[in-house]
């Protein structure tokens, strides 16, 4: 039940100011795509340590599963980014200059910051799947 | 989209009114005057815990740099006997430990405290007695642990306590129940100081500072405050294994009755490696902070830097195995690490580009900070090379626990941290003291510190790879490591020489020497706005913003806050109050109201330091004494100083903005900290199911005989009640909305039984089926996490019956609710850890075919 109290004052903020998820006005979008790579990694290093300690020393099997797994956090990222291209208006300049006080500019600015971040993630998850090519035992 | 005031369209300011401005300033010099005479100890200010804080990290720095100084006279020439081992042990630990966790980790959160809120145009952090109790735990635990090495017991197991070394009594003593409960301890001041700068950076900021526009230092404390939060919780629980072992013996890291020491090591480096990151990054935002000011234009590449400190906070948390990569893990682990240490030179080196480009683009002025700034990144940049080097595995197998190493974290941390702070000691000074440094002083110290510095750390690359390894009390002639050493002390003892100079360029009584003018660097952030003299109340009025580098781009904007023509220009209550903004658009929410000076924060320290000093030495009983003084002052505390009930439901701000004296839920700071609070005590307890999984992997018969695995029936009864706990909070949230206060008090106050029966049913399981903490690891796992639940339903009931009681005296009403939606909000995370630790003890031994 709504009271009063509850009530935003008349015009001045968002109702209510609840994390939004990635839609457009959130800063959620900023921290998804790193968010994939630290899962992808924390995923990549549990299977490879309990294969290897349950499943014995040959990698050749596990090593389609770390590839798909690279390649489907990569293609999430990429979806990502997408959509901070698209619904951000997120661009890659190197001269960032994003500094027009409005919430276009702010939602521009999360955009850029959330592509470069997922630039960066995606770069971090090939790091991370390339060395299940490199091993064939544990 | 929103329906949104235009901030830039408000209508004028009132004209100047000499009388008004008097009457104005005298009215909130005497809301945020300090209290005079000794009783400025209970001064909550952010400019008087601040400089506390930073002047007791440094004390502790000094006590650190001198025991850095004996470790070297001992190692100067070979076969020495200038200190025994058992000594030598103490001082290398102490100094890791003392320079870690009371010197790099608080004095990013002293400098915060002190420069955050005035960088935001805000009056005060949005909890300054939270800050204070900060300062006083760890004032308290700092002393407790340094002064131990007066009488011979301080730790002595290195700065990272290696388990079983630690875990066994018969090889430490008191010095590592010292170790791990005063750093707990300490821990506790730095999640506060994380909550608070969290806070502060998301819900503080000045009407009109939208994320676009938002200083980097901002960005970088958010950051890092958001590090610290994943980062310490793991060791918190890391501390408590080890410690139940060292007390109780339960088995943990024992490896005859099924413990791991290896376990230890997991825990403390995910603490541990992103620490590096933690003391590096707020470091670098001083450096990012002054370096435009200098530049005399804004940052280039403001957007690649925040990329950078994102980046860096996340890829830091892949890391924590590079220290272990001598421990025996299978190869392809070590290679993820490895790969991921490589991955964070990209963003580290993106932030180093974007200073250096900055300084290409301009003429940069001379000066001191600039001085130390410049040597910062180039110590630093050799440190990161060397550290590409030894994320190598092949490199580190021959490098591991060599000179090596201690030369490449002293050229990280000291190029990343201390020079950067000494810049920034150097071009905040004049902000703090309105005094300016003597130049002179300033660059003999920088000289002397960056050539001893070298001297002394550049050595030890070859002492390392020459094989000399470290922690060694002393060594032999023919080891051929005598010169180096030798260099090595010299090197020590002229850097020691220039920090000397920098510390008498800083005590040195300035009395009579003229103020410095206002904004003394020309610098575009807010901090600069600060009268000459300093006034106790932060800022006059709190502007709007609508640019980076305010002072430069916002014409007049220093006359229009003196004036007092923004918002909050006035303090007719007699309250101390700060504006709350939105995350995203700092749009004005509403006017918060913080609590003044006050004794209560530090009888609550003094009782909770008390706590962890007695139990390191099993007083139990007065251990229990002090523990209800702590819960007693805390609750004095809450209750006479937060959800108060304001005299009207809204003021005015100033310029047509009129807005709410009261929040509740996710609009208000207090519902943001507990959220963050919480997340961190989630981290903490997934460092316990962490630990339960790695159990799980390097044990082959982990899980005990089906007759040994708690009953599911038992445990799906204490599921219920713990659940039913939580749904009898919710609905009494919801009831109290509904104004049946009655009812709402009656589901409070019933709910702590209600859960407590639950948490008898897990124990009367663990009891069936015979388990024994001190037998097995399993036992013991089993046991903490039902202990762990045990904790939080403790501070639960408290809780609740506080809420309960602020429902009956009228203080929390249907209106005014925010106490139960804190405790609402707290009850969730209580729920989620009560299902997880459900299908850990029930559903995941039944998956595994155990049960």
């Amino acid at each position: 039940m709504t009271r009063e109290s509850d009530k935003q004052p008349g015009g001045y903020g968002p109702p209510g100011d609840a994390p939004r998820l990635i839609g457009q006005g959130s800063v959620w979008i900023m921290v998804a795509a790193p968010t994939i790579w630290a899962l992808h990694f924390v995923a990549s290093y549990t299977f490879a340590a309990t294969w290897c300690a349950k499943a014995g020393p040959s990698l050749a099997e596990p090593r389609w599963i770390i590839a798909m797994m690279g390649v489907i956090c990569v293609a999430l990222i990429g979806w990502l980014a997408l959509l901070a291209v698209r619904r951000y208006g997120g661009v890659f300049v190197i001269f960032e200059e994003i500094t027009e006080s409005s919430e276009r500019a702010r939602d521009r600015f999360i955009g850029h910051v959330s592509l470069l971040l997922c630039i960066l993630s995606a770069v971090a998850i090939v790091f991370t799947a390339l060395p299940g090519f490199f091993f064939s035992t544990c | 989209m929103t329906q949104e005031i235009d901030l830039s369209k408000l209508p004028p300011a009132e004209p100047y009114d000499e009388a008004r401005d008097k009457a104005q300033r005298k009215r909130l010099l005497d809301v945020w005057q300090e209290p005079p005479g000794w009783k400025i100890i209970s001064a909550v200010n952010n400019d008087h815990v601040g400089k506390w804080y930073l002047l007791t990290s440094f004390a502790f720095f000094v006590f650190a740099g001198i025991l850095a100084l004996m470790i070297r006279a001992q190692l100067a020439v070979p076969d020495n006997d200038l200190f025994g081992q058992s000594l030598y042990n103490q001082l290398f630990t102490l100094h890791g430990t003392a320079m870690m966790f009371l010197f790099a980790v608080p004095i990013f959160e002293a400098v915060a405290i002190l420069v955050l809120p005035e960088i935001l145009g805000a009056r005060d952090l949005p909890f300054p007695r939270l800050s204070a109790f900060g300062y006083w735990c760890f004032l308290i635990g700092g002393v407790f642990v340094c002064g131990s090495i007066f009488f011979g017991v301080a730790p002595d197991g290195g700065w990272f306590m290696y388990t079983p070394l630690s875990s066994n009594t018969d090889y430490s003593g008191l010095g590592a129940d010292i170790w791990l409960l005063g750093l707990s301890f300490i821990e506790v001041s730095s999640i506060a100081a994380a909550v608070e700068l969290i806070v502060g950076v998301l819900k503080c900021r000045p009407p009109g500072m939208r994320l676009n526009l938002m200083p980097l230092y901002c960005w970088y404390v958010l950051v890092v405050a958001g590090m610290i939060l994943f980062a310490f919780p793991p060791l918190i629980a890391g501390d408590l294994l080890l410690e139940m072992e060292r007390a109780f013996d339960w088995a943990f890291f024992d490896v005859d009755r099924g413990g791991d020491p290896l376990l230890w090591q997991h825990l403390f480096w995910i603490f541990g490696h992103p620490e590096v990151y933690i003391i590096f990054l707020p470091s670098i935002a001083l450096i990012a902070t002054m370096l435009p000011t200098f530049a005399n234009r804004p940052m280039v590449g403001h957007s690649w830097i925040v990329l950078s400190a994102v980046g860096v906070a996340f890829l830091s948390f892949g890391l924590w195995v590079h220290h272990m990569f001598t421990t025996g893990l299978p190869e392809i682990s070590l290679s993820f690490f490895s790969a991921a240490s490589e991955a964070v030179a990209v963003p580290t080196g993106i932030q180093i580009f974007c200073f250096i480009a900055t300084m290409l683009v301009s003429k940069v002025r001379a000066s001191v900070p600039m001085l130390f700034a410049g040597g910062a990144l180039a110590i630093f940049v050799f440190g990161g090379l060397t550290g590409v080097m030894v994320a190598l595995v092949p490199f580190d197998w021959q490098a591991h626990d060599s000179y090596f190493v201690v030369a490449h974290l002293h050229y990280t941390l000291i190029g990343g941290m201390l020079f950067p702070l000494f810049a920034g000691i150097h071009y905040w000074y004049p902000f703090v003291t309105q005094k300016a440094m003597s130049d002179r002083l300033g660059t003999w110290s920088f000289w002397l510190m960056f050539g001893g510095f070298n001297l002394a750390f550049l050595p030890m690359h070859w002492t390392g790879v020459m094989g000399m390894p470290r922690r060694v009390w002393t060594y032999d002639v023919t080891d051929g490591w005598a010169v180096l050493n030798m260099v090595s002390t010299v090197g020590a003892f002229v850097f020691a020489a220039g920090f000397a100079v920098l510390a008498v360029n800083v005590l040195w009584p300035r009395g009579r020497q003229p103020l410095v003018e206002r904004n003394h660097w020309n610098a575009g952030t807010m901090e600069w706005v600060a009268e000459v003299p300093d006034k106790p109340w932060g800022i006059r009025s709190i502007p709007y913003i609508h640019t980076r580098y305010p002072l430069w781009e916002q014409p007049d904007l220093m006359g229009q806050i003196d004036r007092g023509e923004w918002f909050l220009p006035d303090a007719e209550e007699g309250k101390r109050e700060l504006i709350v903004t939105d995350i995203l658009d700092a749009r004005p929410l509403y006017v918060q109201r913080v609590g003044g000076p006050t004794f209560l924060t530090i009888g609550s320290a003094v009782c909770l330091g008390a706590v962890f000093i007695l139990a390191t030495y099993h007083l139990w009983a007065l251990t229990l004494a002090f523990g209800v003084g702590f819960i007693g002052f805390t609750l004095w505390w809450l209750w006479t100083g937060t959800s108060e009930i304001p005299e009207r439901p809204e003021k005015y701000a100033g310029r047509g903005l009129t807005l709410p004296t009261y929040a509740q839920g996710n609009r208000s700071p207090g519902w943001w900290a507990v959220f963050i609070t919480m997340t961190g005590d989630l981290t903490a307890f997934m460092g316990l199911v962490f630990s339960y999984f790695f159990y799980w992997t390097a044990l082959p018969d982990f899980f005990p005989s089906a007759d040994q695995i708690p009953g599911i029936s038992w445990l799906l009864l204490g599921l219920v009640g713990l659940v039913a706990g939580w749904l009898m909070t919710v609905a009494a949230r919801r009831l109290l909305g509904e104004g049946r206060r009655g009812m709402a008090v009656g589901l409070l106050c019933g709910s702590v039984p209600v859960g407590f029966a639950g948490l008898g049913a897990w124990c009367l399981a663990a009891w069936q089926a015979g388990l024994d903490p001190t037998a097995q690891s399993f036992d013991a796992m089993v046991w903490m996490l039902i202990l762990w639940m045990g904790l939080h339903l403790l501070l639960n009931a408290l809780m609740q019956l506080y809420v309960a009681a602020r429902i009956l005296a009228r203080i929390c009403t249907p209106d005014y609710r925010a106490d139960l939606m804190n405790l609402t909000l707290f009850t969730h995370f209580l729920a989620l850890t009560a299902v997880v630790i459900f299908a850990l003890l029930a559903i995941f031994p039944m998956l595994m075919g155990a049960a």
